[in-house]
């Protein structure tokens, strides 16, 4: 078993096109959610989200190339790059590449090329689809595509756990890495799910809100959808030695668990489950945790029973944590949300500063817990958790330690 | 029992899988035990059959109980007959 680290992080986001422009943001509290401007907003029923602004895809790859990547793959690429240049990591040197792993999450895959296909086959009549389709929308398009621009060749693939896919990802990786079995790992989640499709099937199922993302406060009106990605690069902490690598955090452990309840309404006990495991896999005690990044979507359902599975694992010490939900800023990016508050959690950990729940007004009675509503907090923060529970009731949660 | 009345009973009976004499105008969606997924699915038959779109969280609207679905419905209908000004 060895010692798991993180020595590389890199996202595009609705905060920002890279992963220190995405935590300053947060730390700022800077919100991305607005009216959405690349659909025609004027049908929509709420109309607004967290896009990623102002990214321009040959800006980072050649048009011949270009051509087999959907935005979400986009995304990944981009964000992989910058992880890979902050670890420093060569995967030349000792055959590294061999056995390093590439493991992606994602709850939809390649939306955008899948909408464009039924856009041509059922509004234009046009039966004849681009060739390049199937290459484009597939889930593990992104975790292909990274192996191939850096030339990977240990074990990789996709994970699909909805709203907690690049958590599982994290996990898998995590285990991947920690046995032994890969000697490094390029990890994360990538979502690019703003389509007509997407945004309308979102609406139908009226868990969404009309304002904006208010987690765990009374006036919240349910979720608000975004995109991106983020992306990581693990090792063993004795190889991340031997080169000099900055050392981001130490990954110290994962939990993971299912409802096998209701098929969207959340569990206390399964999500409760999650968080026990991941601090028993990283041999934490509770009162070692003083931040928890909480999937709180802002839903009526989520946010009182996440907090009641907080106050269940963590006693009389959950009054100390403090909790907050920064989708609040960059909203739900669905498979790719693990990822990009993996960067917030990291961001805690290494700044000793907790990021906060933005778009806070009134607490509920139902979520009794320290929110750090509207503005971020300074503090000692030893050891974080990153909670995500996906609809399907399959939860996956991430254990961190600071690293000195 | 209108006609409307007839046909929202008629799809609550067969998205939740509950007993339709069970259901009455004064009974809520909950005191049927009808859950948040079936409820949604509800809204969503009743909207397709009756080329509508219910408002969500309108408080001139009430979506909880059957009585109030019955009367939106009606409200809704009338809307779309009325002659174009």
């Amino acid at each position: 078993m060895h010692r798991v680290v993180i020595t590389g992080m890199g996202a595009v986001t609705p905060l920002g096109h890279t992963a220190v422009d995405t935590w300053t943001a947060m730390r700022e509290g800077r919100v991305a959610i607005g009216p959405i401007e690349s659909l025609p907003r004027a049908d929509l029923r709420y109309g607004i989200a967290a896009e990623v602004r102002d990214f321009d895809p040959l800006a980072h790859f050649d048009e011949k190339k270009l051509i087999q990547f959907d935005r979400f793959t986009q995304f990944a690429l981009v964000a992989a790059r910058e992880a890979i240049a902050q670890s420093g990591i060569d995967f030349g040197a000792d055959g590294l590449g061999e056995n390093t792993a590439v493991v992606v999450g994602t709850g939809v895959g390649g939306e955008q090329t899948h909408d464009e296909a039924s856009r041509r086959l059922y509004a234009d009549n046009n039966p004849r689809l681009h060739p390049l389709t199937i290459v484009r929308l597939m889930a593990n398009a992104p975790s292909s595509q990274i192996c191939i621009e850096h030339g990977l060749h240990g074990p990789a693939f996709a994970t699909s756990s909805a709203c907690a896919s690049a958590n599982h990802a994290l996990a898998q990786a995590f285990a991947l890495v920690r046995s032994g079995a890969a000697s490094a790992a390029i990890v994360g989640g990538s979502e690019a799910c703003l389509t007509m499709g997407t945004v309308r099937a979102w609406e139908a199922m009226r868990v969404m809100a009309d304002d904006t993302c208010r987690p765990f406060c009374k006036q919240r009106r349910g979720m608000v959808l975004g995109e991106g990605a983020a992306m990581f690069v693990l090792e063993t902490l004795e190889s991340a030695q031997r080169r000099g690598a900055p050392i981001l955090a130490e990954f110290a452990g994962a939990g993971m668990s299912a409802d096998a309840g209701d098929i969207v309404f959340p569990s206390e006990a399964g999500a409760a489950k999650a968080i026990s495991r991941a601090l028993a896999d990283a041999r934490l005690d509770a009162t070692d945790v003083d931040y928890v990044n909480a999937h709180g979507t802002g839903t009526p359902g989520n946010d009182p029973t996440e907090t009641r599975a907080i106050r269940r694992v963590f006693g009389a010490h959950a009054d100390a944590l403090a909790v907050s939900s920064t989708k609040s800023m960059h909203a739900h990016a669905l498979g790719a949300a693990g990822a990009i508050e993996l960067v917030a959690t990291i961001g805690a950990l290494r700044n000793g500063v907790a990021p906060p729940t933005m778009n806070f007004i009134d607490a509920d009675p139902q979520c009794d817990l320290d929110y750090v509503p509207n503005a971020a907090r300074e503090m000692p923060i030893r050891a974080a958790l990153s909670n995500s529970f996906a609809f399907g009731g399959l939860n996956a949660v991430l254990a961190l330690r600071r690293f000195i | 029992m209108s006609s409307v009345q007839d046909t929202v009973f008629d799809i609550i009976a067969r998205e939740s899988g509950i007993d339709r004499a069970k259901i009455t105008p004064e009974a809520t969606l909950k005191d049927l035990e009808i859950q948040s997924l079936d409820a949604v699915q509800i809204i969503f038959e009743i909207e397709d059959h009756f080329k509508i779109t219910m408002p969500d969280r309108d408080p001139n609207f009430d979506t909880e109980s059957v009585k109030g679905l019955v009367e939106a419905v009606e409200k809704l209908v009338a809307a779309n007959n009325a002659p174009q000004a």
